[in-house]
């Protein structure tokens, strides 16, 4: 079974039509979307249409849960006052141009989504959370230290635990077996497909392929693949700039920043 | 920023209040405001000793994890249950609520090593 997983679109239009190319050609067998479908670009109300119309299982990220209740905190965790600054320039931009249908989507979605497998004599449980299991706004970057990694899978009872947030892909796969049981635990943070940071400006999501034999006993028997696109990011760029958002946010798509 | 008078300070920005042979331990406004939005808190056992700078623990914020350090020798005898709940305590009361430990100190000696609230606002160029 192929499960594309994606998120991070923040309102970009023309990545997420790329994107759906590019996952449509690859025919799997599900897909899930983990958040942050709006801020940041012009086509907020857009990109929700276009995953609501595909029926496809979405879960609420900080940037909607603040939107869907007219929040001016996205919960972003901005460092800098300038990093403030832009970041409420665009809530207040979103909050303005966020129609009440879509935004009532947004409302409903779901924290979590959890996928119990029963494949084998063991259960393999797949968690999709936007940030972390424990708040929807944690940035679980690829350094986190392997205990406290260990803990937040064991303690939301996860084997495959998927995420955005931090639009740095990576794989992670941590061992917590106990008297030479082998229980492999994957993390995986997803990406990005519509505002990346890993200094590659192509959009990303994830294929994760289970298959009859997966198991938490052999950590190969499960497969991440990223994979990166194209899209049109000087339309996606230029959006920003003859909008009311600040113009650096034009030059991170540029620069995958 | 707020930082008593009455504590003691460690270079790794923990604090310290003794009172008899007891000390309580957290971290300072300084930390907490550095660190951000608190989203758990790893703490030891109680009847654990620990050594002066050793790690006791880690406190994990929404974008950083940091290493608890140890301001003076000590065996714990009791944790903060509440900050398993809110752990957010120690960003809005980091002297109060938001304590972390409190400890049977077995010596006094190294309080010489540890900082007055002036002296630790000088360390962190307040």
């Amino acid at each position: 079974m192929n499960i594309a997983l994606f998120s991070d679109i923040h309102a970009n239009l023309p990545a997420l039509q790329a994107f759906f190319k590019d996952v449509d050609a690859r025919k799997p067998d599900a897909i899930y979307c983990l958040g942050d479908l709006v801020g940041y670009n012009v086509w907020p109300n857009e990109v929700i249409n276009e995953i609501k119309n595909r029926r496809i299982p979405t879960i609420a990220g900080n940037y909607d849960f603040g939107i869907a209740r007219m929040s001016n905190e996205c919960g972003c965790a901005y460092k800098t006052d300038h990093e403030k600054n832009n970041g409420n320039a665009s809530i207040a931009f979103t909050n303005a141009i966020m129609q009440d249908a879509e935004r009532a989507y947004l409302r409903t979605l779901p924290a979590h989504i959890k996928i119990e497998l029963q494949l084998n004599e063991d259960q393999l449980n797949i968690l999709l959370v936007h940030g972390s299991p424990r708040k929807i706004n944690e940035y679980l970057f690829e350094d986190r230290e392997e205990k406290s990694m260990l803990r937040i899978m064991q303690d939301a009872d996860a084997d495959i635990l998927c995420f955005g947030h931090t639009h740095k892909p990576y794989h992670r796969i941590l061992n917590s077996g106990v008297d030479g049981q082998n229980h492999f635990r994957h993390a995986i943070n997803i990406g990005s497909v519509g505002k990346p940071k890993d200094n590659n400006p192509q959009g990303g999501y994830v294929m994760l392929t289970i298959n009859e034999n997966s198991s938490v006993l052999n950590k190969d028997s499960i497969q991440v693949n990223f994979i990166r696109f194209n899209y049109d990011v000087e339309a996606a760029a230029k959006a920003v700039e003859e909008s009311p958002l600040p113009n650096e946010f034009a030059d991170m798509l540029r620069n995958g920043a | 920023m707020n930082f008593p008078e009455d504590l003691k300070y460690s270079k790794e920005h923990v604090w310290l209040r003794i009172n008899n042979n007891v000390g309580t331990i957290g971290i300072t406004d300084f930390a907490q405001s550095e660190l951000g939005e608190m989203v758990y808190v790893d703490l030891p056992n109680v009847g654990v000793s620990f050594e002066e700078n050793q790690v006791f623990g880690s406190a994990e914020a929404l974008k950083t994890v940091s290493d608890l350090f140890m301001p003076i020798q000590g065996k714990v005898i009791e944790t903060n249950k509440k900050l398993l709940q809110t752990p957010t305590l120690i960003n809005n009361d980091p002297y109060g609520e938001g304590w972390m430990l409190k400890i049977e100190l077995t010596t006094l000696a190294e309080f010489e090593n540890l900082f007055t609230a002036e002296q630790y606002k000088r360390n962190i160029n307040q």
